[in-house]
């Protein structure tokens, strides 16, 4: 079942549309990555979800409940860490977190215990004093461990790790793929080596449409454009090599440059022990044999152009 | 309400945390202390500025006295504290964000309010009673003639009329925006207020009229009687306020 289901969604803010037509699913147990540029209308899908803000036409399921704009009960199912969390600055962490408990209901002993271990998770268990001195990242593992606090089915995160400096970056990666376990997590950014690490699926958001959305895998291969790379010997004479390489049936396309070659293949896979075979048969010294990764910022910068 | 007895007790810890309590009890105790004393000094302080040749004379003062000088104090300063401690209660947390965390756990709009306005009306109430109870003690050591009439339901008129303004900065802090836009726009609705009480025969209907005939109360020149109609307004005044702030609170973007 979809967590997560947005049918036909636009919303406008006056003359401008920010969100056009969107529509997607996130299945259960799956991170998905919400990318888009700043401004793209992450933010404001997120709040959308959260009844925050009413859309002008379309649909929003959480757990195949409607939601419903201000007052909404499919809130009991999320767990919302905002980009920025403010907190109340006159409390210690662990009164945050019994103040949220109570609020959703839950049981003092569950809660007790509960709030233990979350704080033990994003590493606050010995953040005793008021929340007033704590750092950007202290408030954001904060944030997590209140989005966690009454187990949710569906984790939202918006830019968690924007703002923060490289090590709390990767601490905030690290609780996240904790949290995977327990949750379905749907999480917003623009930085697209977090996305590479922990994400399943992503979405890229452009201009308020979904231009591009699958599991990471398979954008990967489907922007794979079966490049070969070669790192050869320096004596090797490069100009009699190249054309030789491009004599071969199986090459598309060729370029060199020092002692590296580009070689374009219509199925890297399929085709690349041919080159080799004709490496091995020229005696050329090989260095180096790569298949070229597209990475994820290439199909980015691609699809939002 | 679970939820509402959570964030109530939120609320009164904020209170506590952010010295409110200490504000509200100290300011309004220094008034319930000083309006009888000032009575009862007053001619002396007078005198002692004396101009040559000009003699002022000052009946002596009585237990009316003390009771006027209270609700003076309390009619203009005190509604003022209640105005600058409370005009950031709902503002406050709408401008920071700190709401939006409780609200995503599916907390209901409404609770929120009713919470925070509980949470106000009971440190109000138990300032002024301070402050009453105060006065009441002080008077009644200072003057032997301390009996005045109708002095519990003037007393209850001012306390409702508090009351009501508290629900006047609730109204108001959910149609302006930021930090101090609600303690403006109540500002601006009791000053409004006072004003239409200048035309004759509205008094009845002024919610403002609580805190204005006090002293005629005590003095026996206004009845109870008079007042009912205007108590009974006041009271559905705070009530609309209250529901239009809950409404209005529940159609606000977060």
């Amino acid at each position: 079942m979809a967590i997560l289901e947005l049918n036909k969604v636009s919303k406008s803010f006056g003359e401008v549309e920010v969100i056009k037509n969107l529509s997607f699913q996130v299945p259960e147990h799956s991170v998905f990555g919400f990318i888009g540029k700043n401004g793209a209308g992450k933010t404001t899908t997120m709040k959308m979800i959260l009844g925050f803000l009413a859309q002008d036409s379309g649909e929003i399921r959480v757990c195949g409940e409607k939601v419903a704009y201000g007052n909404t009960k499919t809130n009991r199912n999320i767990g919302y860490l905002p980009d920025v969390p403010e907190f109340y600055s006159y409390m210690s962490p662990k009164e945050y977190l019994q103040l949220c408990g109570e609020v959703t209901g839950l049981n003092k002993e569950l809660m007790k215990s509960r709030s233990k271990e979350l704080l033990s998770l994003v590493g606050l268990d010995g953040a005793n004093r008021r929340i007033r001195g704590f750092s950007r990242g202290m408030k954001q593992r904060l944030g997590i461990a209140q989005a966690l606090l009454n187990e949710p089915k569906l984790l939202i995160c918006d830019e968690p790790t924007s703002a923060l400096d490289p090590v709390g970056r990767k601490e905030i990666l690290d609780i996240l793929s904790l949290a995977r376990e327990r949750t379905t997590i749907v999480f917003s950014t623009h930085i697209l080596s977090d996305v590479e690490r922990i994400c399943d699926s992503i979405g890229v958001l452009d201009q308020g449409k979904l231009v591009l959305q699958g599991t990471v895998a398979e954008i990967k291969d489907k922007y794979r454009k079966d490049t070969l790379q070669l790192e050869v010997a320096p004596k090797v004479n490069m100009e009699q090599l190249f054309v030789g390489l491009k004599k071969l049936p199986s090459v598309t396309g060729t370029s060199y440059n020092g002692n590296k070659i580009d070689i374009q293949l219509a199925n890297a896979e399929q085709y690349g022990p041919d080159i080799l075979a004709f490496l091995v048969k020229e005696k050329v010294p090989l260095l180096r044999y790569e298949i070229m990764e597209p990475s994820l910022e290439n199909v980015f910068l691609e699809v939002v152009e | 309400m679970k939820g509402y007895y959570a964030f109530t007790k939120k609320e009164l810890l904020e209170q506590l945390r952010t010295f409110k309590w200490l504000i509200i009890l100290s300011v309004f105790f220094l008034f319930g202390m000083m309006s009888p004393v000032l009575a009862k000094l007053m001619p002396d302080i007078l005198s002692g500025m004396e101009v040559e040749g000009m003699k002022i004379v000052i009946p002596d003062p009585t237990a009316m006295d003390a009771y006027g000088q209270f609700f003076k104090n309390f009619t203009q300063m005190g509604i003022l504290v209640v105005l600058l401690v409370f005009g950031g209660t709902l503002s406050n947390e709408l401008v920071r964000g700190t709401l939006v965390n409780i609200l995503a756990k599916g907390m209901p709009r409404p609770v929120v309010i009713l919470s925070k306005y509980t949470a106000a009306v009971l440190l109000w109430t138990v300032g002024y009673l301070l402050a009453a109870a105060t006065t009441f003690g002080y008077t009644a050591y200072l003057f032997k003639d301390a009996l005045v009439s109708n002095l519990v339901f003037s007393m209850f008129c001012l306390w409702l009329f508090g009351i009501f303004v508290l629900a006047l900065v609730f109204l108001s802090s959910t149609i302006a925006s930021g930090n101090f836009g609600g303690l403006v726009l109540s500002a601006v609705a009791l000053i409004l207020m006072l004003m239409i009480g200048v035309i004759p025969n509205t008094e009845k209907y002024n919610p403002v009229t609580l805190a204005s005939v006090n002293v005629a109360l005590l003095s026996g020149t206004k009845e109870v009687k008079d007042l009912i109609a205007t108590v009974i307004i006041t009271c559905l005044l705070t009530v609309g306020c209250m529901i239009g702030s809950i409404v209005l609170f529940g159609k606000k973007k977060l």
